[in-house]
């Protein structure tokens, strides 16, 4: 039987930058092999991306209901943490293009 | 809630020395006209035609208002819109070195009032504006982005641009007599001045950075794209009916008004409902400026409504007390206490991450700037605006109004400067 995925929190959506980069970096740090990471914030974090990439993360954004972004990250090559991550972020409508 | 359309790239942001060299020469002309002011003494001071009020007035307006716009475009374009400038550096020294040399020709030509300094401030200004408009126009109107704070920075260029001819135009006036100035012009370019290069990009700059740095839900969608829109449209409509049916311009003088003043209570009425409740020196400067805006329209309408209530000379003079110095410098003050900040740590973040270092241990924002001694400047700022409505009217409140406002100035530069240092000596100590 293929492992479970566990999915770890972090709402930073009453921060102000840079506190929602630096909280998000540090809390991708600490995951675990088969964990994956759900950001939960009030706005797309552009600044995010570039750093997640060259730290060797995958991400995927997503809309909630009531307008706000929720980013689901793991590590790349963490297949676990990956397939779970993205059948969470499925649950939720894809971030509009602009 | 609709999702932030905020659309951040903050790789391409210019270097740090670009905005820096405009918000760190800023406080000192504030610096400066407040001790013009004690120089002159309120004698000199009655109305606004007076050459040292006009002296006054453009140091406040170019050498802070325009110095502080001017950083915030080169930082903000690259970041909001996407466009990278070209020479980003070598541009914004040579703009800043005629927006100086500029302003202080122009200050010099109204205190001595001879031909040749105002062909010498007029032209020098024509080529730091224009050279200014010029070059962020291009990069805005080549921009891909469709965000209403485009398009608001958009209208306020060209607003820049209008007021940048009509104040040419009062130069010549000053050189021959027979082209003015005329009193008409003059408001004109006041009001496309203030209400739309200053008003409309401070709108523009709100719509991003009161819900990104103040933790606020975003302006109404439909609120963000019509506003600039109607502060431009009314600015042409009051423009023309100031020249052609001046008994009928208050009516869009009303709408400006309305306009300003609804601005003013969504951004309170966002600010009420922010989601971290706790002190925060950049919304207490929002307050100050937000409540000296509504006061503005306020004094506005009681003096159309009963115009024997004031003299018009101390009702012109309020009121550029309360939209200058009490709302504009507030807001832009408020504003510079979250985007200098952020600026260290993101170039900090930017050079330590290129030589390979991890950047866990940057001092936070509140660690660039205390708290503490952004509010120490914005008691002074505040207790200035107060101090100066009575001031203009007596004497002996005057001398210690002007004082303040020098302290208020001389704050904020110290404590910009040391977010300089900070971010020198950081560098320093990190061997970069």
């Amino acid at each position: 039987m293929m492992p479970r995925g566990v999915e770890r929190n972090i709402d930073v959506s009453a921060l102000g930058p840079p506190e929602p980069l630096v909280l998000t970096l540090a809390a991708a740090e600490r995951l675990q092999p088969g964990e994956f990471l759900r950001m939960h914030h009030r706005m797309k974090p552009c600044h995010l991306y570039g750093e997640l990439e060259c730290r060797g993360y995958g991400h995927d954004t997503r809309r909630t209901v009531d307008g706000m972004c929720e980013v689901f990250i793991w590590r790349q090559g963490d297949e676990v943490a990956a397939a779970a991550a993205q059948d969470a972020a499925q649950a939720l409508a894809a971030w509009p293009a602009n | 809630m609709t999702p932030s359309t905020a659309l951040l790239s903050l790789e391409q942001t210019p270097p740090l020395a670009v905005p820096l060299r405009f918000f760190l020469t800023a406080p000192l002309f504030g610096l400066a006209a407040a001790l013009l002011a004690l120089w002159i003494g309120p004698g000199h001071l009655g109305s606004r035609w007076q050459p040292g009020v006009l002296a006054f007035t453009h140091l406040l307006t170019l050498g802070y208002l325009a110095m502080v716009m001017f950083g915030a475009l080169f930082q903000l374009l690259p970041v909001l819109v996407g466009v990278r400038l070209r020479w980003p550096l070598p541009t914004a020294r040579v703009i800043h070195g005629l927006l100086v040399a500029g302003t202080l020709l122009l200050v010099t030509a109204f205190l001595r009032d001879t031909a040749g300094w105002f062909v010498a401030a007029g032209l020098v200004l024509g080529l730091a504006i224009g050279t200014f408009v010029a070059v962020i126009g291009h990069a805005l109107w080549n921009a891909c982005s469709v965000h209403d704070t485009v398009c608001a920075m958009k209208l306020s260029l060209t607003s820049l641009g209008v007021t940048l001819i009509l104040g040419l135009w009062l130069v010549l006036g000053h050189v021959d007599s027979e082209l003015g100035p005329r009193a008409v012009l003059i408001d004109l370019h006041l009001s496309w001045g203030l209400l739309g290069w200053a008003g409309l990009l401070l709108v523009g700059v709100a719509y991003q950075v009161v819900p990104m740095f103040q933790i606020t839900a975003e302006y109404k969608p439909r609120l963000r794209h019509w506003l600039p829109w109607a502060v431009l449209l009314l600015l042409i409509v009051w423009s023309l009916a100031f020249l052609h049916l001046p008994r009928l311009a208050w009516v869009p003088g009303l709408g400006l008004a309305a306009v300003f003043a609804m601005f003013a209570l969504v951004t309170l009425q966002l600010q009420r409902h922010r989601l971290r409740r706790l002190p925060d020196v950049t919304v207490d400067f929002w307050y100050l400026g937000l409540l000296c805006l509504l006061a503005a329209a306020g004094l506005w309408l009681v003096h159309q409504g009963w115009p024997q209530a004031m003299t018009a000379a101390l009702f012109q003079l309020w009121w550029g007390v309360l939209v200058v110095v009490g709302a504009v410098v507030a807001l832009i003050s408020g504003m510079l206490y979250k985007i200098v900040p952020f600026l260290v740590w993101l170039h900090l973040n930017n050079r330590m991450q290129e030589a390979g270092r991890w950047q866990g241990n940057l001092p936070t924002m509140r660690q660039v700037i205390a708290e503490r001694q952004a509010r120490r400047h914005l008691y002074l700022h505040g207790a200035a605006t107060v101090l100066l409505l009575p001031g203009l009217v007596w004497p002996w409140l005057f001398y210690p109004a002007l004082l303040v406002l020098a302290g208020a100035f001389a704050a904020q530069w110290w404590n910009l400067l040391g977010a300089a240092r900070t971010y020198r000596s950081l560098l320093r100590s990190a061997g970069l």
